[in-house]
């Protein structure tokens, strides 16, 4: 395999890391403020694929623009299916089976939604951008998966930036830390519980019309991302923004150059097998072990 | 989760008499039920509830008693049915290929436990949600057992519905007999102590890590064999129907609509399930998943304790009646 | 007469921190041993170290000459540790009498501890035999505190490890707990008492030995203790020295 070869799997490992970072950036916030694992994700990166292509489809909207709109549209939606169930069960410091459970019913209702309303025949977005590719000497970037990449990593730089210079982000980072501390200096939990969740499936809505331009996809399509990215909160450790970026690099890395080995039928088992292996040797994923290191320095 | 204890916190609210002769006339009405000659569509619907009624009661085993909500049990199920198969088509008797499949599934679950079980909670769901599926996969793409395209089973004797019907009741008794010696048992103690607090069990002795490894692989055994006798009735099996991820779903979903966590809940709830998935796939078979979703929902939102729940609320509200009465 | 309980140097890290450090002491069979120490100090995670709940970082554990250090709290317990909870951990559906039993049928084997007490006896002990058939979640916190103890000594332990028992008790509660300690002891089984209330403390235990930022601070008779004075420092701080 030459330079050039090595070059361009490479890039595209990256290109699809920074997808696969936004599509589980919501997990990690949900997870850290609620201490809820969200099984509805991916239900939401589905109704956001089809968002986006009916933005497409009927409105000619661009699609990554029908990204960027997903975020409003679904941090509400968001926040009404915190309203209407999430806020109604207990919460605490570990994860609840409780709400395991509930979320993981709201997914099945999605999934049933959206066969209902689309059928189960794959669709997919195809702009003029799907076909062509940005040349630099050797390497070639195909078009959508830049604009896409481009659009998922403006989004995470915002999501900093809300994170370390708005009174959200600094109640998200402190309830993330220490809920009872939080209380007592003040954060509002339930309002910054609720604005979270709205974030988290802002994300998955939005991450999930970026994925649109990636895949084809039908009212199943959330369950496979759905794994991942568990897989990539598990090794960048459940509540770490910086292992979300870990995460999504090495999953993507190993994906992207797997098919070197295997061939492709067994690819949805990577996720899996990795996912598994995370769990059982790194429980508290990269981050953890991080913060294993600075303890024996 | 607010599981109620079909055990003795409280004092049951239902009076031992009952509790005896409901399931005996239960299962004196079930085993009735071919001879009154109802026609083979209704003994086909409750052939399949109650191999559901097996591996609901096995489920029940380790996620109710135990509480480790395993999203994976399909794993067994499939392993049941494409061991008993292989064994059927290679002239093996039918009760010793359901046994092998029982086997088979115990030592996968050894297998899946031993690392899995050092997980909490949700890990561990989230860890049998991959297994489940990584399990599919493979088994799609193993040529050995037909891969994608199925398996198929050479019966050669001839085809008695009632054989199978009362093999799958001669199960879920069983079942439901191991269910209630296992809840009784110093196992049962220690699966309920591991539930309720896992760290404070093993403070008083309790091996966490054995008991939750035995109870797995007798759930597992429970669930392959019901998966077993499902693969003899039906002769056609494939991956994507006995390892479905929904399949495990079922499975976890019948406890918790009758009662996570009690001896009659999962029977009960694999009746309901049973029965509603029949009418839904018959009238409404596009809204399969929103039905069972918004259960779930409704379950965990209004009643965790599911029917059993319900019921136990309702006794006890006539009997706070029955004793203001008393006093007034 | 050798210790029942030996430390060396017993050490535990979480994150860089030191919750225990280098603490060694030991303990007489049948002594009723006091711990205590300011808020942070340590005492409880010494306990756990000892009951299994926690893996040492480094350091030794004996416990009648066998060395306890990583062992699992189970196998603890059936060497004859057990612990009750600072804060308490009931079995929460099941009933007092079956939460009792629990360190009854699992705890220390019968034929090793030779006695054949029944849960009721140890409910007795403590004072909540009334509450037998009453599920755990409806209890008080005094009554789950005593729940606590009558599960503990149901899992006949030669060493008891107590956590804060008196704590959310009356001073009525606190004393027939205290008495009860005594009873224990003199029974042949071995304490070491985690205590907030000093003079709890003073009043049953000796020795008494004090603990701050996990390291082990003094250690000898409750009047020694009580007037050394590192300890009135790491309690009231040094400001109230001059």
């Amino acid at each position: 395999m030459s330079a050039a070869d090595f070059l361009n799997l490479f890039i595209a490992a990256v290109l699809l890391a920074g997808v696969y970072a936004a599509m589980s950036v919501g997990m990690t916030i949900i997870y850290g403020v609620m201490k809820i694992v969200n099984l509805a994700h991916a239900g939401f990166l589905m109704l956001g694929a089809y968002f986006v292509f009916e933005a497409y489809d009927r409105f000619k909207i661009d699609p990554l623009l029908g990204a960027l709109l997903a975020f409003p549209v679904f941090f509400f939606i968001g926040m009404g299916v915190h309203w209407l169930l999430v806020r109604r069960i207990a919460t605490s410091d570990q994860p609840t089976l409780t709400s395991l459970l509930l979320l993981f019913g709201v997914w099945l209702v999605l999934q049933n939604l959206g066969y209902l309303i689309w059928g189960n025949s794959d669709r997919a977005i195809l702009t003029p951008r799907t076909l062509s590719s940005l040349e630099i000497g050797p390497i070639s970037f195909p078009t959508v998966r830049l604009a896409v990449f481009v659009v998922a990593v403006a989004s995470l730089v915002g999501l900093e930036f809300v994170l370390h210079k708005t009174w959200f982000g600094r109640s998200v980072r402190a309830l993330m830390q220490n809920k009872e501390a939080g209380q007592i200096v003040g954060v509002n939990v339930s309002r910054t519980a609720q604005i979270a969740f709205g974030v988290g499936i802002a994300f998955a809505g939005a991450a999930g019309g970026l994925l649109a331009m990636l895949y084809s996809f039908n009212p199943d399509f959330g369950a496979s991302f759905q794994l991942r990215a568990f897989v990539i909160i598990v090794l960048g450790g459940l509540e770490s923004f910086g292992g979300v970026a870990v995460g999504s690099l090495i999953l993507a890395l190993a994906e992207t150059f797997v098919i070197l080995i295997l061939p492709a039928s067994y690819q949805p088992a990577i996720a899996f097998s990795l996912l598994v292996v995370a769990l059982i040797v790194l429980p508290e994923g990269i981050a953890g072990l991080w913060a294993k290191r600075r303890r024996w320095a | 989760m607010g599981v109620t204890d079909g055990g003795n916190a409280g004092g049951s609210p239902v009076p031992p008499f009952v509790s005896v002769v409901v399931p005996l006339l239960l299962l004196t009405s079930l085993t009735a039920v071919p001879l009154v000659g109802p026609g083979p569509n209704i003994i086909r619907l409750l052939f399949v509830t109650l191999t559901l009624v097996t591996a609901s009661v096995g489920w029940n085993l380790i996620g109710g008693f135990a509480g480790q909500i395993s999203f994976g049990f399909a794993v067994f199920y499939g392993l049941g049915a494409y061991t008993t198969a292989l064994s059927i088509n290679g002239g093996i008797p039918p009760v010793i290929a359901f046994s092998l499949g029982a086997v088979v599934a115990a030592v996968a679950s050894l297998l899946i436990g031993l690392p899995t079980f050092r997980l909490k909670g949700p890990y561990f769901a989230i860890a049998t949600i991959g297994v489940s599926e990584a399990v599919r996969v493979v088994m799609m793409n193993v040529p050995f057992t037909g891969g994608a395209s199925g398996y198929r089973i050479i019966d050669k004797t001839r085809f008695v519905q009632s054989h199978h019907y009362y093999t799958a009741l001669a199960l879920a008794a069983l079942a439901v007999g191991i269910s209630i010696l296992v809840r009784r048992s110093k196992l049962g103690l220690a699966l309920i102590a591991i539930r309720e607090d896992q760290d404070a069990a093993s403070d008083l002795g309790v091996n966490p890590f054995i008991a939750k490894l035995i109870v797995h692989a007798l759930a597992a055994a429970l669930a392959a064999a019901a998966g077993g006798v499902y693969a003899r009735y039906s002769l056609f099996i494939d991956p994507d129907g006995v390892f479905a991820f929904r399949n495990g779903v079922a499975i976890l979903l019948m406890p918790i609509i009758g009662g996570v966590g009690t001896i009659w809940g999962p029977v009960i709830g694999a009746f309901v399930y049973g029965l509603i998935h029949e009418e839904v796939v018959a009238n409404f078979p596009q809204a399969h998943l929103l039905i069972f979703g918004s259960l779930l929902i409704l379950i965990i939102l209004f009643e965790p304790g599911g029917v059993v729940g319900l019921f136990q609320k309702f006794m006890r509200s006539i009997r706070a009646r029955s004793s203001v009465g008393a006093h007034s | 007469m050798a210790p029942i309980l030996k430390l060396t140097n017993l050490t535990r890290y979480f994150a860089g921190l030191a919750a225990v450090k280098d603490v060694s002491f030991e303990i007489e069979p049948g002594g009723l041993v006091g711990l205590i120490g300011p808020n942070g100090a340590g005492k409880t995670t010494l306990l756990s170290l000892v009951a299994g709940s926690l893996k040492p970082t480094s350091g030794k554990i004996e416990f009648e000459g066998r060395n306890l250090a990583g062992a699992k709290s189970f196998q603890a317990v059936r060497a004859g540790v057990a612990r009750t909870h600072q804060i308490p951990k009931p079995f929460r559906t099941m009933t007092v009498y079956e939460n009792v039993e629990v360190g009854l049928r699992f705890g220390r084997h019968e034929k090793a501890a030779g006695t054949t007490k029944k849960a009721g006896e140890f409910l007795d002990m403590v004072g909540i035999a009334p509450l037998a058939r009453r599920p755990a979640f409806l209890l008080s916190v005094g009554d789950l505190k005593r729940l606590e103890l009558a599960r503990a000594l149901a899992a006949r332990p030669t060493l008891l490890l107590c956590d804060e028992i008196c704590s959310g008790l009356t001073e009525t509660e606190s004393g027939l707990i205290l008495r009860l300690l005594c009873d224990i002891r003199s029974a042949g089984t071995t304490i070491l008492y985690v205590e907030h209330n000093l003079r709890a403390i003073m009043s049953v235990c000796d020795p008494v030995i004090v603990m701050n930022y996990g390291q082990k601070l003094a250690e000898g008779p409750p009047t020694t203790v009580q007037n050394d004075p590192s300890v009135i420092e790491a309690y009231i701080g040094k400001k109230a020295m001059i």
